[in-house]
């Protein structure tokens, strides 16, 4: 009962308030928007695309996609090779764009396959791929399209984006924690609102956690903003025509998901630990600053230091930029980020307890 | 209700601070320790005002937060409504409704926001809730201004609404830290106004203050706390002896105070 009331209070406060609504997602807004523009100024369409695709089998579906190509101001050009294979490595070497493979009797039969093989890390090769399935899916549903890409994600500009994300997100989730706990924990104790509830009866557990539980769940919204923002733009601004929500297995965005829910908790906590410790919001601004630049170099060490070991799972925010990279390079360290998640989690546990203690300490909370 | 029922009783209550670097320099002292409050004993009655009398720094604001159980006593008990301050603080939290200005009212929200949230904070059932918040809202007319944001009120509305805010729980004891300190004069009637409906309501009420005029208004007793110790300690009429201004002055200089 209490402790609901208090939840219900921390989000009432949050949802009621446009300005705190907004503060908190715009960021994920601003950085979409000026990392798409950044992207789309450095990667524009300079010149009109020529597109050299392989054929295997024959249909007259071909002219479509010609079409298709010629109103965007591109051209074709269809080339034949004995040898599918040798086809394909021209792709994979960049010689070539793409090569589209129709089954026997295309045109005649019901029911055909049309399969295009591409490079995703190509832009004109990709681009290709875009249009040609457009073209193919506007002509009608009496065949089936299948695409593969013949190069995984592996390329730099995919390494360094895998590589970077971890310390963006960590970045994000942390200013995103620090915009909100500050201002209710060390707002509430330098204002006197927080001895106002200490005086009645409710648990010290209960206030502790009644803060940092819904002040999670609103920092996981701006986390998660900041979040979309850049994996939805990223890709625009390194020039990949890549969908990096669309690169990964479940799992992957599952563990993924899991790190972020379990690093938040556990800044949230440690920013309201430090903030119940300070006298006013701006010494609480202090530490949290020493904080962030704690867990800012923690995270650069993940970053730039590669191969770290599995013993980085004991080390919070560092587990979560280590493995989160690892699950964004198509790897599935599953133990590690479970129980990367449990150590923040633990953590978080931990940090309540002693915010619970700080709570019911007169000398922090009514001391000169 | 028995006639001269103690609910309040404070016994041999002793609290000393460590005092900080920084305390130390603005003092301009080289004490480490500082006793507040040395052995303080009283008791408090049904129904009536209480009044601690003392100038500042006599302990005032670190007994009544002792008998609030926000600072925990260094030795000593004391007794609200049967309940130990140092034993049961939660107990004594649900019997009393503690008033300060250092306690504030988020200002984002409205009073029957807070109201609510109090009345919860307190395990107070909603439907009771909801019918004191009726009752108390049209007596001190914020029914009005229920729907306001606190940080759009006026001072006196304000002022109301904490008052009323911090007796959601219907407690038996009120304790009041300097009650009308700061405010203007329409405001302090207010408060004043409250006080002397709260002990028509049979409430009983401990409050604090250095102004001998409030004392002589609203007390039925009265002690005078002068260096964390009652210097005297009785019915108005007994303390006062025709002058309460002189007879304070006589004990402050008694303990070697200078005016
Ligand atoms: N938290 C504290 N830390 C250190 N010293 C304190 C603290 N609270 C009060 N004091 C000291 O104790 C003495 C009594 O203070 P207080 O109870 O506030 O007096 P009053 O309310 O009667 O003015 C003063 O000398 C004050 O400086
Ligand atoms: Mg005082």
């Amino acid at each position: 009962m209490k402790f609901l009331a208090l939840v219900k209070k921390e989000f009432h406060r949050f949802f009621h308030d446009p300005r705190l609504i907004t503060t908190m997602l715009l960021p994920g807004l601003v950085i979409f928007l000026l990392y798409s523009v950044l992207g789309e100024a450095l990667n524009t369409k300079a010149e009109a695309r020529h597109y050299d695709v392989y054929l295997v089998g024959d249909s007259a579906v071909t002219r479509v996609i010609a079409q298709a190509a010629t109103a965007g101001g591109d051209s074709v050009e269809w080339r034949r090779l004995g040898d599918e294979e040798e086809a394909m490595d021209a792709v994979r070497e960049g010689k070539a764009t793409a090569v589209i493979k129709f089954s026997e009797n295309f045109d005649a039969a019901e029911g055909g396959k049309v399969e295009i093989f591409y490079d995703a890390s190509n832009e004109v090769s990709a681009a290709f791929y875009s249009l040609a399935t457009a073209a193919l899916n506007a002509y009608g549903m009496r065949f089936t399209v299948a695409a593969q890409s013949l190069t995984s994600a592996e390329t730099i500009g995919m390494q360094v984006l895998c590589s970077i994300l971890p310390l963006l997100i960590v970045t994000f989730v942390f200013s995103a924690c620090m915009s909100v706990t500050l201002e209710s924990v060390a707002g509430e104790k330098e204002r006197g609102t927080l001895a106002t509830v200490l005086v009645t009866s409710v648990k010290r557990s209960h206030v502790a956690l009644g803060k940092i539980f819904p002040l999670a769940c609103i920092s996981m919204l701006g986390a998660l903003s900041s979040f979309l923002g850049t994996a939805l733009s990223m890709p625009k601004l390194m020039g990949l025509s890549l969908n990096m929500l669309g690169a990964y297995g479940f799992w992957n965005y599952f563990l993924i998901l899991l790190l972020i829910l379990s690093v938040v908790p556990l800044i949230v906590s440690l920013i309201a630990v430090v903030s119940a410790y300070s006298k006013s919001v701006k010494e609480a601004s202090a530490y949290t600053g020493m904080l962030m630049i704690l867990s800012l170099i923690l995270s650069l060490v993940a970053t730039f230091v590669p191969k770290m070991g599995n013993w980085t799972v004991a080390i919070p925010v560092l587990n979560t930029v280590v493995f989160m990279q690892e699950l964004l390079a198509g790897a599935l360290p599953v133990w590690q980020s479970l129980v990367s998640a449990g150590v923040n989690l633990v953590l978080t546990a931990a940090l309540v307890f002693v915010m619970t203690k700080m709570l019911s300490d007169e000398r922090i909370m009514f001391g000169k | 209700m028995q006639e001269h029922e103690e609910i309040v009783r404070a016994e041999n209550l002793k609290k000393t601070f460590t005092l900080s670097k920084k305390q130390q320099r603005i003092e301009q002292t080289g004490e480490k320790r500082r006793v507040a409050v040395s052995g303080l004993s009283f008791s408090a009655y049904r129904g009536e005002i209480y009044g601690l009398l003392g100038p500042n720094g006599a302990g005032k604001t670190t007994t009544l937060r002792m008998l609030s159980t926000l600072i925990r006593p260094d030795a000593g008990d004391a007794f609200l409504c049967g309940h130990s301050i140092v034993k049961e603080p939660r107990r004594v939290r649900d019997v009393i409704g503690f008033m300060t200005s250092d306690l504030k009212l988020e200002g984002f929200f409205t009073p029957d926001y807070l109201f609510d949230f109090f009345g919860a904070m307190h395990g107070v059932e909603k439907a009771a809730l909801a019918t004191r918040k009726k009752e108390l809202f049209s007596r001190f007319g914020i029914d009005k201004f229920s729907e306001v944001r606190v940080k759009n009120l006026s001072t006196g509305m304000l002022q109301k609404v904490s008052l009323v805010v911090s007796i959601v729980h219907d407690p038996e004891i009120v304790i009041f830290d300097e009650p009308t300190n700061g405010l203007d004069v329409i405001t302090a009637k207010v408060v004043t106004d409250f006080l002397e409906e709260l002990r028509r309501m049979g409430k009983s009420i401990i409050l604090s203050t250095h102004i001998f005029s409030l004392v002589e208004k609203l007390c039925d007793r009265v002690g005078i706390l002068l260096n964390g110790r009652l210097a005297a300690e009785g019915s108005l009429e007994a303390v006062a002896k025709g002058d309460l201004e002189r007879t304070f002055f006589a004990l402050y200089e008694g303990e070697g105070g200078r005016v």
